[in-house]
């Protein structure tokens, strides 16, 4: 932890910090995690989380959080959360440049820590607030990498629930800044992770790295939406979205204007609808998700509507928990079609490299392959089928599949007119099309396949302590030889162990 | 760092102060807040409404006795009865709650109609009305109907065991049995005397409790 300290001390100043330290001075004899959270109730970790298992939730951690946070008792509202990680890839020798490509692999690290200030406000209004400082974040030209701090998920709520023998109808306004981080199903795209996934940018290969559903839009945005939760049955959610700036710039702190979203506009709709019925001891959530998204090209310039794309998500998910001391067990399965419309400007240029010059790929007889498709769809799947016996011993296995289309714009492998499959880092060769090893893209197909298994243990209910073992049999379009210099998918098979913390 | 606390601390009751919201709180540590309002806010997440849960996790507290819901509510916030489920769940709910707001949730509670819960099989059922109504005379455990009565409704502080989801009945038996989560009690000693088969059987028994012959 006093890696973390340190850095948090430098980012967030000594505000954080004391408010940190403050946190840990009016500690109560029984430690709990979401910490903040259980301390306003007073309850353990399992009340709200299925298994224990973070973030997952039960059929009553979903209505705490509809509810806005807001059951229980007024605490200080903050928690701490930390992660140290080992990673190690299969194969490390087909890189120009192992030092980049496989930052401290299989060196322990300090990762990641999130502060969170979470917890009921007023009797309506409640948040959940995240600030994550990634130890491995920014890559910078000497090969080390720089520390950064970010906002991360952000829910502020409002709600109300109006309840008698006959109905019950919970009603609440979101503001957010992640497209379904506002939901209470944990197949909705912002919450289907494996927890924790730290620093992805030295581990490009575990499982938080791997195709997710999700939202082409990403995170950090300004939204607001409105739902409505009826009978416990019925959940519907509408909402929209907008670049995160002025009064609402905190909910991309951290990040510069070149990595923030631009969308355009607030119509960015997002929408929701599921159907939930739990019965004796298990529960089934069967629900629909969408979003429609105006993006435009480079982050920082909004000034070219020939700049601006368009991304449409349509997903389906389920759920399905049964929980009963000392068994719970969850499936859970989510699919998202993605239909990507590039902007004219990208369809006009083509791919481009790092300096933004065309990428002029040939195929092996040297014609030019074919035009930049105007628009792409990919479609991704996961599934995961999880066991947790006592909240303490755990163990699941994920399946994940996107496919997609073909299209030029995703090669970043591929033959140089010239000098053929060419690995050129340093540019002394002059080739035109850059490729790429262990990265790159030689088919230009998205196609990416595997499976993760893992096991945990939590000793406490604040720790646990994981085995993670994500294994690919598609990576990049290919099976075999995916980035043309024959490296194959299951060279990426990578092994995570963790130590998570939580107070 | 005195700073932030005092800015926190100000910010904090500024937003407590202003908006309460007695019809519709979920407050746990307002004494204002009558106990229908927190009966439906937030205990009916788990019990139900009517004190019927969905889940077997929950026990029933419709028609529970209104001593025992009482007693069992004050021994939570006491952490007299601390066995691991009371602990995880139910400390920090009563934590806050004043005598006048447990009370007034146990009214709520008794009054509420229990519903029978599924039968299980007949042959295990058949031996667990045997245990209730006869105990087990060779191990000197008591009959279950001694206490809990006939019909296994209960009086004052002893409690209804009829319709109860078996799954926390036999749970119960065990913390009884082989802990001390629930102390000073004569179940202790009549938990004691059963295997735990036998605390199967009149789980079973209790959680349908078939009227008829
Ligand atoms: C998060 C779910 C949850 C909520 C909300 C909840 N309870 Fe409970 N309650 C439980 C569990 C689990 C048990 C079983 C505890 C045990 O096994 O010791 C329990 C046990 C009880 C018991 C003891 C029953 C018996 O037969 O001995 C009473 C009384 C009770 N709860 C009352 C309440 C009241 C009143 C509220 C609202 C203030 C409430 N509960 C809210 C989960 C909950
Ligand atoms: C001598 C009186 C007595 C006898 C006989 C008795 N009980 Fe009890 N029982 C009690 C009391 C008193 C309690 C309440 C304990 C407490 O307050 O913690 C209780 C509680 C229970 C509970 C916990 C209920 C709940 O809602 O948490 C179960 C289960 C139970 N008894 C089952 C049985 C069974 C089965 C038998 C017969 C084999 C039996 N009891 C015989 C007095 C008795």
């Amino acid at each position: 932890m006093r890696n973390i300290g340190a850095a948090l001390r430098g980012r967030l100043g000594a505000g954080g910090v004391s408010l940190a330290l403050l946190l840990l001075a009016m500690a109560p004899y029984e430690a709990q995690a979401l910490p903040a959270f259980a301390r306003q109730t007073g309850q353990n970790c399992v009340a709200c989380h299925a298994g224990g298992q973070f973030p997952e939730l039960t059929p009553y951690g979903r209505m705490f959080k509809l509810t806005g946070y807001t059951i229980g008792t007024r605490v200080v509202p903050l928690s701490v959360m930390g992660v140290a990680g080992y990673a190690k890839v299969a194969d490390t020798s087909k890189s120009d440049n192992p030092a980049s490509d496989f930052y401290k692999n299989g060196v322990p690290l300090l990762a990641s820590g999130s502060v969170f200030i979470a917890g009921k406000l007023t009797d309506n209004i409640g948040a959940f607030s995240q600030i994550t400082y990634d130890n491995y974040a920014n890559l910078a030209t000497d090969n080390q990498y720089a520390g950064h701090t970010q906002a991360d998920n952000m829910d502020f709520r409002y709600a109300d629930r109006f309840i008698d023998g006959n109905r019950d109808i919970v009603f609440g306004v979101s503001l957010n800044n992640n497209p379904s981080v506002s939901d209470p199903w944990n197949t909705a795209a912002a919450w289907m992770q494996y927890v924790p996934t730290p620093s992805p940018a030295s581990h490009q290969f575990i499982d938080g790295k791997s195709p997710f559903p999700g939202f082409g839009s990403g995170g950090n945005l300004a939204g607001l939406s409105a739902y409505l939760f009826w009978n416990q049955t019925l959940y519907a959610e509408l909402g929209s979205y907008r670049t995160s700036k002025g009064a609402l710039s905190f909910m991309s702190a951290g990040l510069n204007g070149a990595s923030t979203t631009q969308l355009n506009g607030s119509n960015n709709p997002y929408w929701r609808l599921a159907l939930s019925h739990e019965w004796g001891p298990h529960n089934l959530m069967v629900g629909t998700s969408g979003m429609i998204a105006h993006v435009y090209d480079a982050n920082s310039d909004i000034t070219d509507p020939n700049d601006l794309g368009r991304f449409k998500n349509v997903g389906v998910d389920a759920q399905y928990q049964y929980i009963l001391d000392p068994h719970t067990v969850t499936v859970q399965m989510a699919y998202t079609r993605q239909t990507q419309d590039y902007s004219a400007n990208t369809i006009a240029n083509g791919p481009v490299d790092a300096n933004g010059n065309p990428l002029v790929f040939v195929d092996a007889n040297g014609n030019p392959l074919a035009p930049v498709n105007p628009s792409d769809t990919t479609n991704i799947f996961r599934a995961k089928l999880s066991y947790v016996y006592q909240a303490r011993y755990g163990g699941s296995v994920a399946l994940f599949n996107r496919t997609g289309t073909s299209n030029t714009l995703n090669q970043n492998s591929g033959y140089d007119p010239v000098f053929g499959v060419t690995s050129d880092p340093t540019g002394a060769l002059g080739a035109t099309a850059l490729s790429t090893r262990v990265t790159g893209n030689f088919s230009g197909n998205p196609g990416t396949r595997g499976y993760t298994y893992e096991a945990f243990w939590m000793p406490v209910q604040y720790v646990r302590a994981g085995v993670q073992y994500t294994a690919y049999s598609k990576y990049n379009g290919a099976s075999d030889n995916y980035d043309g210099f024959g490296r194959n998918a299951r060279d990426n098979n990578t092994l995570f162990l963790y130590v998570w913390g939580a107070y | 760092m005195k700073k932030v606390k005092l800015g926190l601390a100000v910010a904090l009751a500024l937003a407590g102060t202003a908006c309460s919201n007695l019809e519709r709180s979920r407050d746990l540590a307002n004494p204002n807040v009558p106990p229908a309002v927190t009966a439906m806010q937030v205990c009916s997440i788990c019990h139900g409404v009517t004190g019927n849960p969905v889940s077997p996790i929950f026990p029933r507290l419709a028609g529970q006795q209104r001593d025992y819901l009482v007693a069992q509510l004050e021994q939570f916030r006491s952490h007299h009865r601390a066995d691991p489920a009371g602990f995880e769940y139910m400390f920090g709910l009563s934590r806050n709650l004043t005598d006048a707001q447990i009370q007034g949730l146990a009214d709520y509670f008794t009054k509420q109609v229990p519903l029978p819960g599924a039968p299980g099989d007949p042959a295990l059922m058949a031996a667990g009305k045997e245990i209730f109504e006869k105990g087990v005379p060779e191990k000197a455990t008591p009959p279950c109907v001694a206490c809990h009565g006939p019909k296994g409704e209960g009086v004052a502080t002893f409690p209804r065991l009829a319709y109860q989801y078996a799954d926390y009945l036999s749970k119960q038996m065990h913390v009884f049995r082989e802990t001390e989560g629930r102390p000073n009690t004569p179940m202790t000693q009549v938990a004691h005397g059963l295997s735990s088969t036998q605390v199967e059987a009149v789980a079973a028994y209790l959680q349908a409790f078939p009227t008829q012959k």
